[in-house]
C-alpha cells in the first residue's frame, strides 16, 4: 500500500531509511538507465484508530470490513488499529505532533474543545459538503454537539451513535417483589415505591440494592448530575460564561443521592463493580448506557429497559454522542479520501445503530420500518432510542470540559462529590468547591 | 604513567603504549552500549521533564514557558496534598509491613524446618505476579459483600468491613495487597542475609545462655542492619511510586482516599494532557522521595 499522494514528499507514509538507502543505491548503480515507467492509480489506504474492544468493538470491526469488500476494487482500504481508550487521546496527540497521525479515529462529541484548539482535530463542514454527507438528515442536537462556538464553531465530528443513561429492570426481582414489569417506574414516587419493593435487607443493612449504586465514583456521580439538572442545575449558562447555574437545585438533588443510601435505604455504598452487581442479581433498577446490553443478553439476564423516570420536574437524562473525527495530515490530499469514508460509514451505520450501539442520528435510517426490528430486541433498545428527545446532559465543550462530565469516577467533580457521599464533605463545601472550580474552567476558554 | 613492560615500536619508529589505544576505544564501545541507551532513553526524558515542569505543555506545540507557575499550582492543590499524605500513609503502612513480615518469614524458613523449601516458594511466589492480576484478584478478595476476606471475619463474628469503597478503609485495603506482593523480595534479601550470619555467633550465645528474642535482638538484628536499610530504603520508594494496585483496585477513590502521587501524575499527564504540570508534581516527588531517604539513611546507618 502507498499513500493517497504519490506527489508530496511529506507524506505520512514517507520513504523508510531502507527503502531511501536501496533507492540511492540502485540510483546510484544503474539510475540513468531505468526507463521511465507511465504512473499508476496506487492503492489507498486510511489509517482508522478505534478505542471499541468490547462487543461493540466486534460490530465496527463488521462495518470496516463492510467498506474494505465493498472498496476492494476500486482500491481504497482502512486500516483499523485498536488503541485503549484512556490513552487514546495522549496517542493521538503525540501521532500529530510527529506528523505521523491516523487519518481518522473515534471521539466524543463536547470532549475534544483543546484537540480543536491545537488543530489536533480539522473542521468537516467543507469536506463534508465536497463529498455530498447530507447533514440535513442528521439531528440538529448531535451536529450542535459536535461544534466547538469558542474554536469556530466548525463541524469537528460526524456523528454516528447517540446514547443516553437508562433504566434497566431486573424482571426476576420485579415479579418477586410483586411489580409489573410492563409499567415501569415514571416518576419520584413511583421509582421509590419500586425501590423500596425491590430492596433486601439484613439486620438493617442493605444486602440488594432497589437502585443499583456504588458508595462512590461513577453511579452516584451521573446520577446526580441527571436529578440536578432535572431539579433546575445548569453546569454552566448557554454562552458559557457562568457555572453552577441555580446551585440549590445541585445542592437539593446531593441531598436525594445521599436520602437514597442513608434515608430510604434503598441503596448500598458497599458495590465495587456495578455491571457485575447488577448482571449477578444485587439491583433491581441499574441506570446504565446502551453499550451494556448486549453483555447483559449474552449472559441471558432476564431484564427489560425503561425510559428515565422524571423526578425533578423537568425529563432530562445523560447523553453522550460517539462520531468519528478527522486528524490533522501534513498531506492535505489525504482528507477528501477519508471524508468520502466516513460518508461510506454513516450512510451504512445501519447494522452499528441496531446491533452495535445506541441510536442513529441520521433520520433515514430511524425511519427505516426494519429499524425496531433489527438488533437486541426493541423491549430493550427501545427506549434508549426514544429517550434521547430528552437527553440533554451532553460535554461542556470547553477546554475545562473533562471537570464538568457528570459521567466520570475519576475526575474533579466526581472526587468532590464524593467527599459528599462519603458523608467527608458538606453539601454546602462540596457546591462552593464545584462551583469556584468550574467559573475558573469557563472563563480560561 | 607509562608502563615500560607494555611499550612497542610504533609505526613513527618511537615507542608507543602497545595496544592501550585500542583498548581504550574497545572499552569506550563496550561502555557505549548502556550509556548511550541510558542517556537517551533515561537521562534525556528526566532532563526534558524539567524543563516541561516550567512549561505549560500538551504534546502539540512548543511548550510555553511559564517559570513556577506549576509548582505553585501543585503546592495549593488540595488534591497532590491528598495524594503525597497517602503516600506518607502507605509507607507507614507497607514499609513496616513488608519488612516485619519479610523477616518473620525468612526466620521461620531459616529455621529449616520440614517443607521449608515450599515454603520459600510461597512466600517468593506473589512477587513475580504482575502487580496488575495482584490487584484484580485481591479486588475479589476484598469485596465488602461476597468477598473471602469479609467471609473468613464473618465467621470471627467481625462485620463486613468496606475494604475499597469506603474513605476510611480504601487505603488500607490497597495497602494490604501492596504488602502481600512486595513481601517476596523482602524474604528473599533477608534469608540470604540471615544465612549469611556466621553460626559461630549464634553458638557463642547460646554457649552464654542467651535466649531465643535475645539472640534476635543481639545478634541477628545487628547482622541484619545493612540488609535492614536496603529493604526500608527500597519499600520507601517503591511505595511512593505505588500505581498500579491504586489504579486497578480503586482508581484512587473514594474522594481521592488510595490516591498516590503517581496516580495523580498519571490523572494529569496522560488523562488531562497537563504535560508541564504532572511534571511539575513528578519533581516534587522526586525531591519529597530524595528527602525520606536521605532522612531514613541517617537513623539506619551503620554506626561505627
Amino acid at each position: 500500500m502507498t499513500s493517497i499522494s504519490n506527489s508530496d514528499p511529506s507524506s505520512r507514509k514517507g520513504t523508510s531509511r531502507r527503502g531511501f538507502l536501496a533507492g540511492a543505491a540502485a540510483l546510484a548503480a544503474g539510475g540513468p538507465f531505468i526507463p521511465v515507467r507511465p504512473a499508476i492509480a496506487a492503492p489507498i489506504e486510511i489509517v482508522h484508530w478505534s478505542w471499541l474492544a468490547a462487543s461493540d468493538g466486534e460490530v465496527w470491526a463488521k462495518m470496516i470490513a463492510a467498506f474494505n469488500e465493498a472498496h476492494k476494487a476500486k482500491g481504497v482500504q482502512i486500516r483499523m488499529e485498536i488503541v485503549p481508550e484512556e490513552q487514546y487521546t495522549t496517542k493521538v496527540l503525540a501521532a500529530v505532533a510527529t506528523g505521523k497521525a491516523p487519518d481518522f479515529g473515534w471521539g466524543t462529541a463536547g470532549k475534544e474543545a483543546a484537540l480543536a484548539r491545537d488543530e489536533v482535530i480539522v473542521p468537516l463542514d467543507d469536506a463534508a459538503k465536497k463529498v455530498g454527507l447530507d447533514l440535513a438528515d442528521f439531528s440538529a442536537a448531535s451536529l450542535k454537539a459536535s461544534r466547538y462556538p469558542k474554536y469556530g464553531d466548525g463541524l469537528f465530528m460526524v456523528p454516528m451513535d447517540l446514547m443516553s443513561l437508562q433504566p434497566l429492570i431486573n424482571l426476576d426481582i420485579a415479579k418477586e417483589a410483586g411489580l409489573d414489569g410492563s409499567k415501569p417506574p415514571t416518576d419520584e414516587k413511583s421509582l421509590l415505591e419500586w425501590a423500596r419493593a425491590m430492596t433486601k435487607r439484613e439486620g438493617g443493612k442493605v444486602t440488594r440494592s432497589g437502585i443499583m449504586m456504588t458508595g462512590a465514583a461513577v453511579q452516584p456521580t451521573v446520577t446526580w448530575g441527571i436529578v440536578a439538572a432535572q431539579m433546575g442545575f445548569r453546569r454552566a449558562s448557554d454562552d458559557l460564561k457562568t457555572a453552577a447555574v441555580n446551585p440549590e437545585a445541585g445542592k437539593k438533588a446531593m441531598q436525594w443521592v445521599l436520602d437514597l443510601f442513608d434515608k430510604e435505604k434503598v441503596s448500598t455504598r458497599d458495590v465495587t463493580d456495578r455491571y457485575k452487581a447488577f448482571g449477578t442479581g444485587q439491583g433491581g433498577i441499574f441506570w446504565t448506557g446502551p453499550w451494556t446490553l448486549n453483555g447483559y443478553l449474552g449472559q441471558k439476564l432476564n431484564f427489560t429497559s425503561a425510559l428515565f423516570p422524571n423526578i425533578g420536574g423537568t425529563l432530562r437524562t445523560y447523553s453522550e454522542i460517539g462520531g468519528l473525527e478527522l486528524y490533522a495530515q501534513a498531506d492535505k490530499g489525504r482528507y477528501e479520501a477519508t471524508m468520502a469514508a466516513v460518508k461510506w460509514l454513516s450512510d451504512n451505520s445501519f447494522l452499528w445503530t441496531t446491533v452495535g450501539r445506541g441510536a442513529s442520528p441520521r433520520k433515514s435510517i430511524l425511519d427505516r420500518p426494519d429499524y425496531k426490528t433489527a438488533g437486541a430486541p426493541w423491549s430493550v433498545r427501545g427506549p434508549f432510542v426514544e429517550g434521547m428527545s430528552f437527553a440533554t446532559e451532553g460535554e461542556i465543550p470547553v477546554l475545562a470540559g473533562p471537570d464538568f462530565t457528570i459521567y466520570s469516577g475519576g475526575n474533579f467533580l466526581a472526587k468532590t462529590l464524593d467527599g459528599v457521599w462519603a458523608g467527608k464533605t458538606s453539601i454546602d463545601q462540596a457546591m462552593a468547591q464545584i462551583q469556584e472550580t468550574w467559573q475558573r474552567g469557563l472563563d480560561e476558554g | 604513567m607509562t608502563d615500560t613492560a607494555t611499550l612497542a615500536p610504533g609505526a613513527g619508529g618511537g615507542l608507543q603504549p602497545a595496544g592501550r589505544e585500542r583498548i581504550d576505544k574497545v572499552g569506550y564501545l563496550f561502555v557505549a552500549f548502556f550509556t548511550v541507551p541510558f542517556l537517551l532513553f533515561n537521562i534525556l526524558p528526566i532532563l526534558f521533564g524539567v524543563y516541561v515542569a516550567f512549561t505549560r505543555w500538551s504534546i502539540v506545540g512548543t511548550p510555553r514557558w511559564v517559570g513556577v507557575e506549576n509548582f505553585t499550582r501543585a503546592l495549593s492543590d488540595p488534591w497532590v496534598e491528598v495524594a503525597f499524605t497517602n503516600a506518607l500513609l502507605y509507607g507507614l503502612l507497607i514499609v513496616p509491613g513488608v519488612t516485619v513480615l519479610g523477616l518473620a518469614f525468612a526466620l521461620f524458613v531459616n529455621r529449616g524446618y520440614p517443607l521449608s523449601g515450599l515454603a520459600r516458594t510461597l512466600f517468593f511466589a506473589p512477587n513475580v505476579v504482575s502487580a496488575t492480576v495482584i490487584g484484580l484478584v485481591w479486588v475479589w478478595l476484598l469485596d465488602t459483600q461476597f468477598g473471602l476476606i469479609n467471609h473468613y471475619l464473618g465467621g470471627l463474628g467481625i462485620g463486613a468491613v468496606p475494604w475499597l469503597t469506603s474513605t476510611d478503609w480504601s487505603l488500607v485495603g490497597v495497602a494490604i495487597a501492596s504488602v502481600w506482593w512486595d513481601l517476596g523480595l523482602a524474604f528473599v534479601l533477608f534469608l540470604a542475609a540471615l544465612q549469611d550470619i556466621p553460626s559461630d555467633l549464634t553458638e557463642a550465645a547460646l554457649v552464654d545462655g542467651a535466649g531465643r528474642w535475645q539472640r534476635l535482638r543481639f545478634i541477628i538484628l545487628p547482622q541484619l542492619r545493612p540488609v535492614l536499610s536496603m529493604v526500608v530504603t527500597l519499600q520507601m520508594i517503591a511505595t511512593f511510586r505505588i500505581f498500579s494496585q491504586v489504579y486497578v483496585m480503586t482508581n484512587g477513590g473514594p474522594a481521592g482516599s488510595s490516591s498516590s502521587p503517581i496516580y495523580y501524575i498519571y490523572m494529569m499527564a496522560i488523562v488531562r494532557n497537563l504535560f508541564g504540570y504532572a511534571s511539575a508534581i513528578a519533581l516534587l516527588l522526586f525531591v519529597a522521595i530524595l528527602v525520606l531517604t536521605l532522612v531514613q539513611r541517617v537513623l539506619l546507618r551503620e554506626r561505627a
